[in-house]
């Protein structure tokens, strides 16, 4: 577009406020929800009770349906057995959903105020202002964010202490300098969306910038090899830990696998090569490019790998040792309680995130400039389409709605931790196979 | 036929030349895009009057990135076959811009072959690419069928493989027809019993006998020159052949009974020799006639003890048949039916001496491994090749002699033949994403690996035993 830096600036401007007209008009129900809108996974009314989360802090009372999907399966068929209304603990009980992330004897301790923190999500796939809104809004709720495989804009290290480094196959942005930043490392093994294929960054997306922070050749796109070249083994995974351990013997270490028939033992493997958190990403999470055949077809949905981890490490008398973190579908409050329940100890968000910020769940993240809305793209025009403060408060208000949510979830099945929630698989309720999955909402591919 | 070598005994590494090959038919768009002209008259005119006449690329910039809105008058006169979805104008423009998936496009196919199905192959034999994008699945959970099946991966030790780029050494070579178990051997070191007789092809995908209502030179010389172009096999009447002259190593003339005298017309000796069902003096003719040629039984997929007696009087390579819904003659699913028949043959010692090919119901890239996986060693394609081709469906088409498609009018030799390669390059990238994600090395080694599959039942029982409510299966 050849327009001057003032003209470019109205543009972005009037977009910016028609966006945002936008969005509250249809999280107000002030517009009918466009016929193209949602899918089984992230229905319309999914799509636009996480609109209005985002701008105002709790859930939805218009009747929009913000706490299941439609898929016909996994969360989609699992509600709480909440006890009777007499029984509920009063709304002022102090109920804890804080977490602790590292349950060994030695090390650092860190807690988080709620079981959430914010997935890997590289400087490349999304702007540098859409990372700035993630962080901060991970400051304000004592929280974290992990850069994916992408490096650190300088932007970002202001808020080191609540950014967790990551290290994977590529190696993008990694180095003494970055790991010595992070309060928790994180080795991604595998990714839910595209499991046992690596990462891809279509060259359109691979800036000037984002091919300096990686080291990399502008405008050629980028592959993460799979698996990792220096790891065949636990044994080469515990030379992995030592040396981020020699490096910064203060961070965490989290360890990132996808979820194959084995999960189980990967956990375990994990836990004795020294992972202070295990987290399980399943087959259905997000992603920024991936072949739509690994989406669906490889590896397990997270919540058929959760229960099967958390009894195995139950049964290995490990259990308590080692947190689980799950993510890859979770969409919601209730799927954060429900995967809780099958025994996770907190959720990873990623696409619920973007969602706040105004993703339509359109699936052209990777097309030519990237996302129409800002969000997945380092274009320098549409990349401005989210500020950071604009996107921080909204990230912010959709984590307070979501505390809101855990919070009255506790209280009405009588607990007053997150932690008494973990692995009480007989406070849930299956719906029968259709569930909530009985609609015609369509799949738009 | 022999992939890997060509003459001069110099390796070259298989390839499927792919290019573009756009619709000849016109077919809807995925999306309408409506615009209310008066209300974009209104938005205009409220724009022009705050710029006070000035700004005019603030004015005229309008939301859309894919060039719905770019034509001579813009947003008068959308263009919805530009349009992905993304629904930025309607976030704008709420209030005048609506856009709904297209109910035209969604006719498409039938109950079975829905419209999804058929984006994903019309992306795929357009470009020969992989479907790639953003964000993560869209679909049902699970489901029936192959939707209630996940293929395994490997997450850390990979003795096999060296890396994504590692994919390139994935072999998808597989083998059609005989391996005795052992070979036997007099005093001089020659074989006293059977040998091994095979066909090697370069992929698990051969091109079955389009049903009745798509027929007629062209549309056999698509399918023959594309089985030639990509090494692999097409499946073609023996009456089609003779009149076509369309003889070649990698055509295979399926032959009815009543057809028995016309296999004498045969110039050369064909590879393998598809018999249209069981046919004692049909089976002995060929044998008599072309006693190297492999002969192939079509049928139905039928009981175990069926299959087994079939096999005793000599068949060794199974082309099954479940209707183009996927179900067998009992409503089993394809999927199971494939189960059993892998089962059968593997209980009676004797898996490695036959082949299992299989049509009906497999009708996407993902469906390749998990047919295979469940044990087949190759897919013979029926309507993915069809709707490649832009055939359109009349009803529902589940009966595969019944079933009417009606073909493009344009169709072309060069544009078909390129768009089935494209399919089939597009498909085995794809079966090599999940074998490279497997660890495996080679398809043959994915045939029957139930240990790398996952079953929705079982996983299910496993992660929601104990919960109110939950009742296994």
């Amino acid at each position: 577009m050849n327009t001057d830096k003032s003209t470019q600036v109205k543009i972005v401007e009037k977009h910016i406020a028609n966006l945002h007209a936008g969005y509250h008009g249809r999280a107000e129900g002030l517009f009918p929800a466009p016929d193209a809108l949602g899918d089984f996974r992230w229905t319309d009314d999914l799509i636009l009770s996480t609109y209005y989360q985002a701008e105002y802090g709790r859930p939805p009372e218009n009747g929009m349906e913000y706490r299941t999907g439609r898929s016909g399966g996994g969360f989609d068929v699992l509600d709480f057995k909440f006890l009777p209304k007499v029984d509920w603990l009063p709304t002022e009980a102090e109920i804890d959903i804080s977490l602790p992330l590292n349950k060994r004897g030695e090390g650092r301790k860190i807690t988080i105020d709620l079981p959430i923190y914010g997935g890997g999500m590289s400087y490349g796939s999304i702007s540098e202002q859409v990372m700035l809104s993630r962080v901060m809004a991970a400051k304000k709720w004592n929280t974290y964010i992990s850069t994916g495989e992408g490096g650190y804009p300088s932007g970002l290290v202001e808020y080191k202490d609540n950014i967790i480094t990551q290290v994977a196959t590529g190696m993008f942005g990694v180095n003494e300098q970055t790991i010595k930043y992070a309060p928790i490392v994180e080795f991604k093994y595998a990714q839910g969306a595209k499991p046992g294929l690596g990462g891809h960054l279509l060259g359109d997306k691979a800036t000037d910038t984002v091919a300096e922070l990686r080291e990399s050749v502008p405008w050629v796109s980028l592959f993460s090899p799979f698996p990792f070249h220096s790891v065949y083994s636990v044994e080469d995974h515990r030379k992995h830990v030592d040396w981020i351990k020699t490096t910064n013997p203060n961070a965490l270490v989290s360890v990132k696998v996808s979820t194959p028939t084995d999960v189980d033992m990967v956990a375990v493997g994990s836990y004795y090569a020294g992972a202070n958190i295990i987290h399980l990403d399943g087959s259905y999470g997000g992603t920024g490019a991936a072949p739509e055949i690994a989406k669906k077809n490889i590896a397990m949905p997270i919540e058929f790998a959760v229960p099967k981890v958390h009894n195995y490490l139950s049964n290995e008398n490990i259990r308590d040792e080692v947190v689980v973190m799950a993510s890859g579908g979770v969409r919601t409050a209730y799927d954060v309680a429900k995967i809780i329940a099958l025994g996770a100890d907190g959720a990873i968000l990623g696409t619920g995130e973007l969602v706040a910020l105004g993703c339509t769940r359109c699936s052209n993240c990777e097309r030519g400039r990237g996302c129409p809305f800002g969000l997945t793209t380092t274009d320098p025009l549409l990349s401005q389409f989210v500020t950071p403060d604009w996107g921080a408060q909204r990230i912010s208000n959709l984590y307070g709605s979501y505390a809101y949510q855990l919070r009255d979830i506790l209280r009405k099945l009588g607990l007053t931790s997150i932690g008494q929630l973990r692995g009480r698989k007989d406070l849930l309720r299956y719906l029968g196979s259709e569930g909530n999955g009985s609609s015609e909402q369509d799949e738009q591919g | 036929m022999e992939s890997g070598s060509n003459g001069n005994n110099r390796y070259d590494r298989y390839h499927i030349e792919t290019k573009p090959a756009p619709d000849i038919s016109e077919w809807p768009t995925r999306f309408t895009v409506e615009v209310g002209k008066i209300g974009l008259a209104k938005e205009l005119l409220t724009e022009i009057w705050h710029h006070k006449f000035q700004n005019w690329d603030v004015i005229t910039s309008r939301p859309c990135m894919y060039g719905v809105f770019s034509g001579p008058v813009g947003g008068f006169s959308p263009q919805p076959e530009h349009c992905v979805g993304c629904l930025r104008c309607t976030t704008e423009y709420p209030d005048f811009v609506k856009v709904s998936h297209n109910p035209e496009r969604k006719k498409l196919g039938d109950s079975y072959f829905t419209s999804n199905f058929i984006d994903a192959i019309s992306y795929e034999v357009e470009q020969g690419m992989i479907p790639v994008k953003g964000a993560g699945y869209r679909g049902k959970f699970g489901g029936d069928g192959w939707d209630g099946m996940w293929t395994d991966m490997s997450e850390i030790v990979r003795p096999t493989r060296d890396g994504i780029h590692g994919r390139e050494f994935i072999s998808t070579v597989v083998d059609i027809g005989y391996r005795p178990n052992m070979l036997t051997f007099d005093s001089q070191g020659r074989p006293t019993g059977p040998t091994p007789r095979v066909i090697s092809i370069p992929i698990p995908l051969i091109f079955d006998n389009p049903p009745p209502s798509v027929s007629g030179e062209l549309i056999w010389k698509i399918y023959s020159q594309a089985a030639n172009s990509i090494g692999s096999l097409a499946v073609l009447p023996l009456g089609a052949i003779l009149e076509h002259n369309l003889e070649s190593d990698h055509v295979i003339p399926l032959v009815a009974p009543e057809e028995q005298e016309n296999i004498d017309l045969l110039s050369g000796t064909p590879l393998m020799i598809e018999m249209d069902g069981w046919d004692e003096q049909l089976h002995r003719h060929i044998h008599d006639l072309f006693p190297e040629t492999l002969i192939c039984l079509r049928m139905p997929f039928s009981s175990s003890e069926e299959l087994l007696a079939y096999n005793k009087k000599g068949i060794h390579v199974f082309h099954l048949l479940a209707d183009f819904h996927g179900q067998g003659e009992d409503g089993e699913f394809v999927l199971d039916l494939i189960r059993q028949a892998h089962t059968a043959f593997v209980e009676a010692g004797v898996r490695q001496e036959v082949t299992l090919l299989s049509s009906g119901g497999i009708i996407a890239a993902e469906h390749i491994p998990k047919a295979i996986l469940c044990g087949l060693d190759a897919v013979a394609l029926d309507t993915p090749v069809l709707v490649s081709l832009q055939a359109e469906f009349s009803g529902e088409c589940a009966d595969r002699n019944e079933s009417e498609f009606n073909m493009p009018n344009n169709l072309d030799l060069d544009w078909g033949r390129q768009r089935l390669m494209n399919l089939t390059a597009s498909w085995r990238d794809q079966l090599l994403e999940i074998s490279g994600a497997m660890g495996l090395r080679e398809i043959r080694r994915m045939r029957g690996e139930m240990g790398r599959a996952m079953f929705m039942v079982d996983l299910e029982s496993e992660a929601f035993a104990g919960i109110e409510g939950y009742e296994y299966g």
